[in-house]
């Protein structure tokens, strides 16, 4: 059983955002069923992510229950092969293992092209983590075609100085884009007399094409920011179809407080990041300190890679190997994100 | 492949976990694994949903052997 949970990595792939509503959420989960063309069937987390929590908030876990409701094996990170080890051992050996290629699953992946691909100056956000920003929702309200991604460096965090980031990204489910024609989208906040920031209201440059759907961002400096006083944000943009276009104005609470279901949205932390920076991250994982990667020092996502980068195939993935490996990683970076 | 497409493979099997390492408290997987509930405890008694918005009780789940797995669709 899969279970649907608060993304990991909103903006990776198919730039699919954090939802703001159960209905956003059982959407996502039933798109994934169609696209994925699984049997499985899933579950879907409500928005006080409390099955995520109750079962340790790690992003990629995994739990086989008995048939009394008793957890009889727990993992930190799934893995199919221990799995079916597992259920060999717990129900007995099956007549035929079922292979993947057996079902005859779609092949995919879930990109979303943008409507239009041009150029609109991206922010790095590297070392940032997401800050908790609550959704005004009102009852019978537009949707939130766009959705505030806020996050923040951890002296902002901790000290309340700082970096501030604010992305505005376009929900891919509600299919809307941006209408360049129309006013660009507008932020304002309210501040307090003892917040103090560099900016307190904002407005995305005009874009030369006629329409695209790549996020607006804004860096605002934050000198300032007591740990009990949340900001509110009020942003007003135009959704755009192609017949259409709708003046939305919508609220938010941004408080100074780490959203630990926010995960990590590192798709867009890439931008105009070094391939110094990319080593340095894909070495995160060194153990002994040595500059190299073992087998045993990638995880259990990474390891069925580890050959395909093992270029002289000797074992181990030594500077030269893991800085090819950042240098066309940040090369596909710059290029198609 | 278009190269978007790989360089989404490559983030999901190699920097991304990077980036999780980073940016996650350190936790070791042999502490989650002991951190309750773990093996022989109960499975949290709550309400979740299937995907058409149907309740699911966590406790519905008993009488046959079940998997769940927390993953990463993006």
């Amino acid at each position: 059983m899969f279970v649907y949970k608060s993304l990991a990595h909103p903006e990776l792939v198919g730039n699919y955002v954090q939802p703001f509503t159960l209905d956003e959420r059982l959407t996502h989960a039933r798109q994934a069923v169609k696209k994925l063309g699984a049997t499985i069937p899933w579950i879907v987390d409500p928005m006080d992510n409390r099955l995520k929590h109750a079962l340790g908030d790690r992003a990629n876990s995994e739990y086989i229950i008995d048939p009394t409701g008793t957890i009889v094996r727990k993992r930190a990170w799934s893995d199919p092969v221990a799995v079916r080890r597992d259920l060999e051992d717990l129900v007995g050996q099956v007549a035929k293992v079922t292979k993947p290629e057996d079902l005859g699953l779609p092949v995919v992946l879930t990109t979303a092209e943008p409507a239009t691909n041009v150029e609109v100056a991206r922010v790095s956000r590297l070392g940032m983590f997401p800050l908790i920003a609550q959704p005004k929702i009102a009852q019978g309200g537009m949707p939130f075609y766009v959705k505030l991604r806020c996050e923040a460096e951890l002296t902002v965090i901790d000290d309340g100085k700082g970096k501030l980031y604010l992305g505005f990204h376009l929900d891919p489910f509600y299919q809307v884009h941006w209408n360049n024609l129309s006013k660009p989208l507008r932020f304002e906040f309210e501040v307090p007399d003892e917040i103090r920031l560099s900016e307190t209201s904002g407005e995305a440059p005009r874009v030369k094409a006629e329409s695209d759907v790549n996020p607006r961002e804004f860096l605002i400096d934050v000198a300032q920011w007591p740990e009990d006083k949340p900001i509110r944000l009020t942003v007003t943009y135009f959704a755009c179809t192609e017949n259409d276009c709708r003046e939305v104005t919508q609220v938010y609470e941004v408080h100074r407080r780490r959203d630990a279901d926010g995960g990590a949205a590192p798709g867009a932390a890439f931008r105009g990041l070094t391939s110094e920076a990319m080593l340095k991250l894909l070495l995160s994982g060194d153990k002994n300190d040595d500059g190299q990667l073992t087998r045993s020092e990638l995880n259990s996502v990474q390891r069925p890679r580890f050959a395909d980068f093992d270029i002289n195939a000797d074992g181990i993935l030594d500077k030269n190997e893991l800085q090819k490996l950042a240098d066309r990683t940040n090369a596909q970076a710059l290029r198609d994100f | 492949m278009k190269c978007s497409a790989m360089f989404g493979i490559l983030l999901a099997v190699i920097v991304l976990p990077a980036i999780t390492w980073a940016q996650e408290p350190k936790r070791s997987e042999a502490e989650f694994v002991t951190d309750h509930p773990t093996v022989g405890d109960p499975l949290p008694d709550l309400v979740v949903y299937d995907p058409n918005g149907q309740e699911v009780k966590t406790s519905d789940l008993r009488g046959h052997y079940t998997v769940l797995t927390f993953g990463c669709l993006t």
